[in-house]
């Protein structure tokens, strides 16, 4: 609209001269340069630049290693949630998420805990190589499991295996210190009751806390054992729930893959509702090809050529993650969970075919215009991708 | 040499259009985007078996294909309608004051009104007298601002002229005297994040007169179909993209835009720029102080940053009929005062007035069958939550969202039984993924002094342009409708 038109509005000659007014006596707003991404840098910084300050033996196959700052600040965090590390391992740029194991109460350091595992590219690394004074680079925290007060309940059911008891561990702890008014139920199972990561310090919050139970099962028990043997089933669990109701409780899983599609089976025998239980992400499946819907034409060990928009083209095997094999040629992309839900990685198939295994959370629109999470897609043709 | 003949900053509703249009009319465009998404706030989010919608609500500017509005028109210009589907809302809304007042209206001037008088039965004459008056003063607007009669004046359209600038709840008070009444009426005014004693006339009657002449609208997959379908096109026509790839700096010499440097460091020439970004955070933010006129230094410090919001995200484990909701768009307050409620976007107390909506009901595919999602949002400034030390966050923000919680399940009491996922956005959240300054989401307040007859979003630096809610009015039709705005001037400036 023309100013000879505005200014024939009723009002207007008196704003203009509030305006008038407030210009003469200005805000300088580029003292604020910065500030926006400041606030937000002591909430969500991109990236941490940790050192490892002391690394605890914990049991004979798992090491505790104490993260600290070398910016001085690390920001807080739910317990359960995760951090992922960035590590060059043997020449390969790439990255894990691990659970924080200490307490949210305490942001001096966060602490991981890694149990060897076979085959564990990333894991028996940081066991085998890393020493005090080593530095890396890893994601603020994030992830989604931990405990949500408007709608979980102070009834809680924790369902642990093996190095899954990392995130139950933070939230045990945070419990524990702060007193705060949750019932928890921790059912956690080992392999072997010699090698139980947390035993001993768990037991003294037992002891110390009402409000805290812990429940040890051990598939492969020595003589000596006498509790629960075998895995964790409905009859189990309902056992050690003895004398409530189920239902109302909150039930968290967090393990290796085995053990979910198991426990998940025995929740819903004793009729738990979905929306009552939260599960872990646990990283692309150990064989894809034995994965439902994975087709019986394409083997692990088939080579595709993956082409990139920026002209490079490379080899990559159908049972490995397409983040992998990027990595594997130097291309990292931006990550968190490794686990297809957080997104980041989000790339363009320009062309070819992939498969994500169910879980994966794409959006509707992505599925439509060919977006693709690299970290647990896998190639079943030459592909093309936007990077 | 330059790069490319146009670089647009950010992939938001403006950026979108912006880009989609410069790339259509051939003009070698790069896009730049610090997220992995497009959209900005025209976005979604993935939680379990849910995907939630983060801004949109009620589209406006859509209606019908024989009676196309504006963004209709648009979208249709820019050849991406054959790639949506959009859902017709009956209701404008469903207002509740638990205890005191229930009414929905629907998107029928002649309906709406009736179901007004059936509840104020001694207010007929006022209920008329004031939809006259807001149809009256649209029509007026449509000729003097949209057709721009060039002979416009105050005696030709003395009811624009007259009202333009008067304060929405004088105009209530001339025609309306139960407060619930006017609440009724004027709950819109939370679209706009200025209470009625505030908000523009003007402002508040197109608002009204816009839903209920072009009807409000739902996108078939949510905004991030709208913003996804948007890039598409835009890729199709030739544009090119970089997620992941944040702008640090805008380039300039000579008072005239030269390229950009990106977050990476990588530098790219260009001489047209429309940044997405916001003009203040594009001023403050982009580009070296002394390359700013001082007079842009003025106009940004005279100006109030608007509000921003808290939203609470609900997936649940049934249909809205089961939990009794059988309105999209539902307003709930606590008070007839708008004023405090309006104080309340101001603190960390709980909010007097929120929004919930359930998309499930006018689109049944919005969520898995047997599941709907809800969002209950609330305005909020950033200032409270800015004060709040980071390791008290999160306890803040859960105990900020129980209060609203609460005030939902007094209207829905069984969602509460039915919540399967659910997280909350506050002002931070906002900042952290709009990188606007207060984490705001219609862009500058809507106040009379910041509206967009005051607003000169031209820049003073040649080969700037701005596209986005900091150009006038905030939500999903202006900020569309700004980036195919900028887009065409820097067209026609290439074309000189």
């Amino acid at each position: 609209m023309k100013n000879k038109v505005k200014k024939q509005i009723s009002g207007f000659s008196e704003i203009e001269k509030e305006i008038e007014i407030l210009r003469k006596h200005a805000l300088d707003r580029s003292v604020e340069k910065g500030q926006v991404s400041q606030i937000i840098h002591r909430l969500h910084p991109r990236k941490l630049n940790l050192a490892v300050s002391e690394i605890h033996p914990e049991t004979g196959s798992a090491k505790t290693f104490r993260l600290v700052s070398q910016d001085h600040y690390l920001p807080p965090f739910q317990a359960g949630q995760y951090i992922n590390l960035f590590l060059d391992v043997n020449g390969i740029l790439t990255s894990r998420p691990y659970s924080i194991s200490s307490s949210p109460c305490q942001t001096a350091y966060y602490d991981i805990t890694v149990r060897r595992i076979k085959n564990g590219f990333f894991s028996n690394y940081l066991l085998d190589e890393i020493q005090p004074g080593d530095v890396f680079q890893s994601t603020s925290p994030a992830g989604y499991f931990h405990h949500n007060p408007l709608f979980h309940g102070k009834d809680l059911v924790f369902i642990a295996g093996g190095s899954g008891i990392t995130p139950f561990m933070s939230m045990v702890r945070e419990a524990t210190d702060k007193k705060l008014d949750q019932q928890i139920h921790l059912i956690y199972g080992s392999q072997q009751d010699d090698d139980i990561i947390f035993q001993k310090e768990l037991s003294e919050r037992e002891s110390s806390h009402a409000n805290l139970t812990v429940t040890h099962v051990i598939t492969e028990p020595s003589s000596s054992f006498s509790g629960y043997k075998g895995f964790i089933t409905a009859e189990l669990i309902q056992t050690v729930l003895a004398g409530t109701n189920p239902a109302d409780k909150m039930f968290y899983l967090c393990g290796p893959e085995a053990m979910y599609g198991f426990v998940l089976s025995q929740l819903e025998m004793l009729g738990i509702p979905k929306r009552r239980i939260r599960v872990e992400i646990f990283g692309p499946p150990e064989d894809i090809t034995a994965h439902p819907g994975w087709p019986e034409t394409i083997q692990k060990e088939d080579w595709f050529q993956i082409r990139l928009s920026q002209g490079r083209t490379f080899e990559a095997k159908a049972g490995e993650t397409l983040m992998n094999s990027l990595e594997r040629n130097g291309i990292t992309l931006e990550t968190s969970c490794r686990s297809g839900v957080c997104s980041l990685c989000r790339t363009k198939l320009v062309s070819g075919k992939v498969f994500h295994p169910a879980g994966v959370q794409i959006r509707k629109s992505d599925r439509r215009y060919g977006y693709i999470h690299p970290c647990t897609a896998y190639p079943l043709e030459d592909l093309e991708l936007m990077i | 040499m330059v790069d490319y003949d146009a670089v647009v900053i950010g992939a938001g509703n403006g950026g979108l259009t912006a880009g989609l249009t410069l790339a259509r009319a051939g003009v070698k465009t790069l896009m730049l985007e610090r997220h992995n998404i497009p959209g900005g706030c025209a976005t979604s989010f993935v939680r379990g078996r849910f995907e939630f919608e983060v801004a949109l609500h009620q589209l406006s500017g859509m209606g019908t294909e024989s009676f196309p509005g504006p963004l209709r028109s648009m979208l249709n210009d820019l050849n991406v309608i054959k790639d949506l589907e959009f859902v017709q809302m009956e209701n404008l809304y469903r207002a509740v004051i638990p205890g005191q007042m229930d009414i929905t209206l629907k998107a029928d001037r002649g309906q709406a009104i009736q179901a007004l008088k059936a509840k104020f039965p001694q207010e007929t004459s006022g209920i008329d007298g004031l939809f006259d008056l807001v149809w009256a003063f649209c029509n007026q607007w449509v000729h003097v601002a949209i057709m721009r009669d060039p002979e416009a004046s105050p005696e030709k359209y003395p009811i624009y002229f007259q009202y333009a600038l008067k304060d929405t709840q004088t105009v209530l008070n001339t025609f309306l005297k139960n407060p619930l009444l006017q609440s009724a009426v004027s709950i819109y005014w939370s679209y706009m994040g200025m209470p009625p004693s505030r908000l523009p006339f003007g402002d508040f009657a197109i608002i009204f007169w816009a839903y209920t002449e072009f009807k409000p609208y739902h996108i078939k997959g949510g905004s991030q179909a709208l913003s996804s379908s948007l890039l598409n096109a835009y890729m199709e026509a030739g544009g090119e993209v970089r997620f992941n790839c944040g702008v640090r700096k805008i380039l300039v010499e000579n008072n005239r835009t030269k390229g950009v440097v990106t977050d990476q460091g990588d530098e790219i020439s260009t001489q047209r720029i429309v940044s997405n970004a916001g003009s203040y955070s594009t001023y403050v933010d982009l580009i070296d102080r002394e390359h700013v006129p001082e007079e842009r230094w003025r106009e940004l410090g005279a100006r109030t940053i608007g509000t921003s919001a808290v939203t609470v995200f609900l997936g649940m484990d049934a249909e809205p009929e089961d939990l009794g909701i059988r309105e999209t768009t539902n307003f709930i307050t606590e008070t007839t005062d708008n004023d405090l409620a309006f104080a309340t976007f101001k603190t960390l107390d709980s909010p007097k007035a929120m929004l919930f909506t359930c998309y499930d009901v006018d689109d049944p595919d919005f969520s898995p069958k047997g599941a709907c999602q809800g969002a209950i949002v609330a305005l909020a400034y950033s200032e409270p939550w800015l004060s709040i030390p980071t390791t008290r966050y999160y306890e803040t923000k859960y105990r900020y969202a129980q209060d609203m919680l609460n005030t939902l399940y007094k209207v829905f009491p069984d969602c509460k039984n039915h919540i399967e996922e659910m997280d909350v956005a506050t002002p931070l959240t906002h900042m952290r993924y709009l990188g606007h300054p207060g984490g705001a989401i219609y862009g500058f307040e809507q106040s009379a002094k910041d509206s967009e007859l005051f607003l000169d979003s031209a820049s003073p630096i040649e080969g700037l342009y701005h596209a986005g809610a900091f150009t006038g009015m905030g939500g999903f039709q202006p900020t569309l409708m700004s980036g195919q705005s900028a887009a065409r001037k820097v067209i026609r400036a290439l074309q000189k």
